[in-house]
């Protein structure tokens, strides 16, 4: 009987094989791994792009606006009432990977066209612990300044070139890192370099399912411009989505919008012993499926 | 000899005839939910079923994450606020069958599974009635119900009560074809 009872054991076992057999045949033909989604829940950050690009067949319009910087007190609105500067922007994807954008920002009446594209992405099984967008902008500096007058068109162009690396480190925090090039065709003086590095560093909480803090500095380690007065860009923002829409309030100590002038041209400090050089701001983001 | 005869008695062999497998690409969800306010849809066809006529049982699973939405937007949040997919990344329904169907028979034949269906974490009895359309070798399945999110702890915000259905008209249609092992 014990013989018996030995078998019909194995018999058993044998049967829950089987039943753990049909749980791996329903999963075979599945995708074993998931891409990670929303690392950020917009393009960018305050100023600084993120890995994010808009989704499929998504037409993304946003609207930048900065005010003047705090320091101008309140007869002024603090900064409210005067001294912005806007930039207003579109960006497709077709496929939400590869990113064309446009834009035209009223501070040096500075058009801009970039593409980016995501090169790595990252999966909820860590097989790909970062995800990896390349970003490339080119900008055309319209404002009428003696300084060009001797040269062609081509000195009022400066670019940008970043690597954005970025890993979502859990439902909350996502963090990104972004070795930067920037270049001037045209600079200021003989002192100044055409070529500068920048390392930009960005974050984001999630507080709830629709509302994050956010932050981005950027290192200047090579600086273009060598006169004092320039400092390294540094903003703190709130992100708040409703539906279609994402709205970011915050604090950044740059004027500039596009990329040149807010890693290499910013000429406010956040806060030293006389004055606050930081301004409030907002980026309104529509998106629109075509 | 009785040894063997225990065997066969207490371990239920897997015979190719008795399992069927969707065919690849060929297990379709579908949803739909519907308000006067706006209409949204999503299909998936990263789908998974088992009909095995041994047991009369019908499995289902799906990856969450593959419904696709016609807006990107939509999609993200639907993974992201509502089904929170990085966490509960399938949905599955294990079912009996109510009715002992010939699947090597041509012919229709209507069925009733009931069963549990697991979505969002949280696992509720339903029972679904299908149709089963036999041809050829092959099994055809068309079934419809209904998900309430309230069962599943899908929770909507106020700001959208309006435009996402409190119950989700959902569809299946798979072509099975018997299983052989690769």
């Amino acid at each position: 009987m014990k013989k018996h009872l030995g078998t019909a054991l194995l018999g058993l076992v044998m049967s829950t094989s089987v039943c753990l057999a049909q749980d791996d045949l329903l999963n075979e033909g599945l995708p074993t791994r998931e891409l990670t989604l929303a690392t950020f829940k917009g393009t960018r950050i305050v100023n600084m792009h993120t890995i994010e690009n808009p989704g499929k067949r998504s037409l993304e319009f946003v609207i930048q606006h900065r005010f003047g910087d705090v320091s101008q007190g309140a007869y002024q609105g603090f900064g409210i009432d005067g001294g912005a500067t806007i930039r207003l922007g579109l960006q497709y994807s077709f496929d939400g990977r590869l990113a064309f954008g446009l834009g035209r920002s009223s501070y040096q009446k500075m058009l801009d066209g970039f593409v980016k594209y995501r090169v790595l992405r990252q999966t909820t099984d860590n097989h790909m612990p970062i995800s990896l967008t390349w970003v490339s902008g080119i900008y055309y500096n319209g404002q009428k300044d003696s300084k060009f007058n001797d040269y062609s068109a081509a000195a009022r162009v400066s670019y940008c070139h970043q690597l954005l690396i970025a890993r979502k480190i859990n439902e909350r925090l996502s963090v990104q890192l972004a070795p930067t090039l920037v270049h001037y065709n045209l600079v200021d003086s003989l002192n100044d370099r055409n070529t500068g590095f920048v390392m930009a560093f960005m974050g984001r909480y999630k507080i709830n399912k629709r509302t994050a803090l956010t932050g981005e500095y950027g290192y200047r380690a090579t600086r273009i411009f060598a006169s004092a007065g320039y400092y390294d860009s540094f903003a703190l923002g709130l992100d708040i989505e409703t539906g279609g829409h994402v709205f970011q309030m915050h604090f950044t100590n740059s004027a500039g919008i596009a990329e040149p002038q807010f890693f290499a041209q910013t000429n406010t400090t956040w806060k030293n012993a006389r004055t606050w050089g930081v301004r409030l701001g907002f980026n309104v983001s529509r998106l629109f499926h075509i | 000899m009785r040894r063997i005869l225990f065997l066969l008695l207490f371990s239920p062999f897997v015979l190719h005839a008795q399992v069927w497998k969707n065919k690849e690409k060929m297990g379709k969800i579908h949803f739909f939910s519907s308000t006067p306010m706006e209409n949204i849809e999503a299909k998936s066809q990263t789908v998974s079923s088992i009909l095995n006529s041994k047991t009369d049982s019908v499995l289902f699973l799906v990856v969450v994450s593959s419904f696709e939405f016609p807006n990107a937007l939509m999609q993200e949040h639907f993974n992201e606020n509502y089904m929170e997919s990085n966490v509960y990344p399938k949905a599955m329904f294990r079912g009996k069958m109510k009715e002992d169907i010939d699947f090597t028979k041509d012919g229709e034949y209507t069925c009733t599974a009931a069963g549990n269906l697991t979505l969002h974490g949280i696992s509720k009895p339903y029972s679904v009635t299908g149709k089963f359309t036999v041809k050829g070798g092959e099994v055809h399945l068309v079934a419809k119900f209904n998900i309430k999110l309230a069962d599943h702890d899908v929770k909507v915000p106020k700001l959208v009560t309006e435009k996402i259905a409190q119950e989700i008209a959902t569809d299946v249609d798979v072509t099975y074809a018997p299983y052989v092992k690769k």
